[in-house]
């Protein structure tokens, strides 16, 4: 019923609003889940670092009705979009209990993609802050590149099983934890090497992306990172989702980012 | 109803449509009944610092800051997309200010263009003269509407603030100062805390509160209205499918407003109308005025006073 038009962004798909049936749902991680919709139109025009926002719709009498922005994490030739669920409230665990065969309804793509463009790239993830760069690391390894892949969490009950990521991406990232459970022990930022002069991308909580942006500074590198804020729309209505951009304007972190060149914000007040 | 044509009862409100263009690709526009756009001051606004919002039981509470590029910024920017794009859908441009100069001069600024039909008054902001809200100031309301009517005969539609002892005295207000119409309600005004940080949540510390939580008291506010004057309303606050706006519809809307629920399902406005469609169809009643303001009273209860 919702038909689609042309979209004012360049090289971005007009989103659409579908309601999709879950084809998997498989507990990854402590309170985290990789489930797989049914959805043909946004998997084939997904980029990563694009988004949907994900919700039950309205025909549910809960009480958490709003949808959440979910990376895209991944896109099957069968017309599978995959993301990466953490359950940290209500909503999201209501998300999370939702079984093969029932419906959600997802938005998208939504957003501006990661821009890499050839470079030789970096991602740098921090908990569920992986999902977009499975999508990366898969597409790029379908292109036969590789990008490096260093993903951090707070301990192994955390960590999202190693063997499916190697699955989906053909690639193995380099684990930390700052614990030592699993992987390295220490901070996901242990991993950046000074002398590389890779693109860096970056996905995660808000203290992960600053310590990065003062890397990138420090060392001359490039970055891009996937903002966070919270959203009520994902296409620019409710004006809910701002960051301080470098030029004080807010920007709305749904359609100016979410990823933005690190450059364009103002990390003093993020 | 407001000298024009609907072509569907109901429309998107203000805050939760922008200015129309965002739901372009998403609905069809020219099939709901028209949309409000998101509010135009004088001035432009930056809006507030985040979080501005957050989730709540069976809605959401947002405090925006009223963002928005300026009677200027939407003359120029916004308006054109609007009356080169809708052809059916009828288009109320949301009004707000902190003083009734400010109110004035948007309307005196907005009433030589296309594009719209009419305006809706944002009153549940401060007034910086007077210290309190206009919605909530017997006095100062009626000032505004009045000196706002003499700067157009656009369809002046109020939008009433549930934040007073009784709506129906602010309806009848509105009225007797020469509104053409109401919309109720607008949002409730709340609070989240983060108890992990002792904070706020929302960046502003309070917000408004909106979405299915406040339905029962956005129907009450349209039947506080329906009681005390004869306007025209347009029912908001929660709705998320036909049976919602059909309550608002017997308590006294002829229009009605989806705000919060496009955001849960962008096809929400809709599917509103096609639930309404089928029934009446069911039912067996003849055209939507048949059922405005139709409520049946109950034998055996006491007299409609006001709540709380």
């Amino acid at each position: 019923m919702l038909s689609a038009g042309s979209d004012v962004a360049v090289g971005r798909a007009t989103p659409v609003s579908r309601r999709a049936a879950l084809l998997s749902t498989r507990l990854v991680a402590r309170d985290t889940w990789w489930q797989e919709f049914d959805c043909p139109d946004i998997a084939a025009a997904a980029l990563p670092g694009q988004f949907v926002m994900l919700g039950v719709g309205l025909d549910e009498p809960g009480a958490w009705l709003l949808p959440r922005p979910f990376s895209v994490g991944w896109t099957g030739p069968g017309g599978e979009v995959g993301i990466l669920l953490r359950a940290y409230g209500q909503g999201t665990r209501a998300l999370a209990r939702l079984e093969v065969g029932q419906t959600a309804l997802l938005l998208g793509p939504l957003g501006r993609p990661f821009d890499t463009a050839g470079a030789d790239v970096e991602c740098v993830a921090g908990g569920v802050g992986l999902a977009p760069f499975i999508f990366l690391a898969a597409r790029e390894a379908a292109a036969g590149r590789r990008v490096r892949l260093i993903y951090g969490e707070r301990d192994a009950g955390a960590v999202f099983d190693p063997a499916l990521i190697a699955r989906l991406t053909d690639h193995d990232p380099e684990l930390f934890t700052e614990d030592g459970s699993a992987g390295r022990k220490g901070l996901v930022t242990a991993g950046l090497d000074p002398a590389s002069r890779a693109l860096l991308l970056g996905c995660g909580p808000t203290p992960l992306l600053r310590a990065l942006a003062a890397f990138a500074r420090e060392h001359g590198r490039r970055l891009q990172v996937s903002v966070e804020e919270h959203m009520g729309c994902g296409i620019g209505t409710c004006q809910g989702c701002v960051v301080r951009g470098a030029d004080g304007r807010w920007v709305k972190a749904c359609i100016e980012g979410s990823v933005f060149p690190a450059e364009e914000l103002d990390w003093g007040a993020i | 109803m407001f000298g024009a044509e609907f072509p569907s009862p109901v429309l998107l409100a203000s805050g939760t449509c922008g200015y129309g263009q965002e739901y372009a690709d998403l609905i069809p526009l020219d099939e709901i009944g028209g949309l409000v756009t998101k509010a135009v001051s004088l001035e432009p606004r930056p809006g507030n610092p985040p979080h501005r919002v957050a989730e709540t039981p069976g809605g959401m509470i947002n405090a925006i800051g009223l963002e928005n590029p300026g009677l200027r910024g939407f003359i120029a920017e916004k308006l054109p997309w609007l009356r080169e794009h809708l052809r059916r859908a009828q288009v109320f441009v949301n009004v707000v200010g902190h003083s009734a100069e400010d109110f004035a001069a948007v309307v005196r600024g907005l009433d030589g263009e296309d594009g719209f039909l009419g305006y809706e008054i944002n009153v549940s902001c401060p007034n910086v003269k007077g210290g309190t809200m206009f919605g909530t100031d017997e006095r100062a309301l009626a000032d505004l509407v009045t000196r706002l009517r003499g700067c157009t005969e656009r369809p002046l539609v109020i939008k009433l603030t549930p934040n007073v002892p009784d709506v129906g005295d602010f309806a009848r207000i509105c009225e007797e100062a020469g509104a053409d119409g109401l919309s109720a309600i607008n949002t409730f005004p709340g609070m989240v805390v983060d108890i992990g940080r002792r904070e706020p949540l929302i960046g502003n510390r309070s917000g408004g509160v909106s979405g299915p939580a406040i339905l029962p008291m956005g129907v009450y506010a349209t039947w506080r209205a329906r009681q005390t004057c004869g306007l025209p309303i347009m029912g908001i606050g929660g709705i998320r499918n036909a049976e919602d706006a059909l309550q608002y519809i017997l308590a006294g809307a002829c229009l009605v407003q989806v705000g919060t629920a496009s955001f849960v399902d962008p096809g929400a406005a809709v599917d509103v109308h096609e639930g309404i469609s089928k029934f009446l169809a069911a039912n067996g009643v003849a055209r939507l005025e048949d059922l405005v303001g139709a409520l049946r009273s109950r034998p055996g209860t006491g007299p409609a006073i006001p709540a709380g």
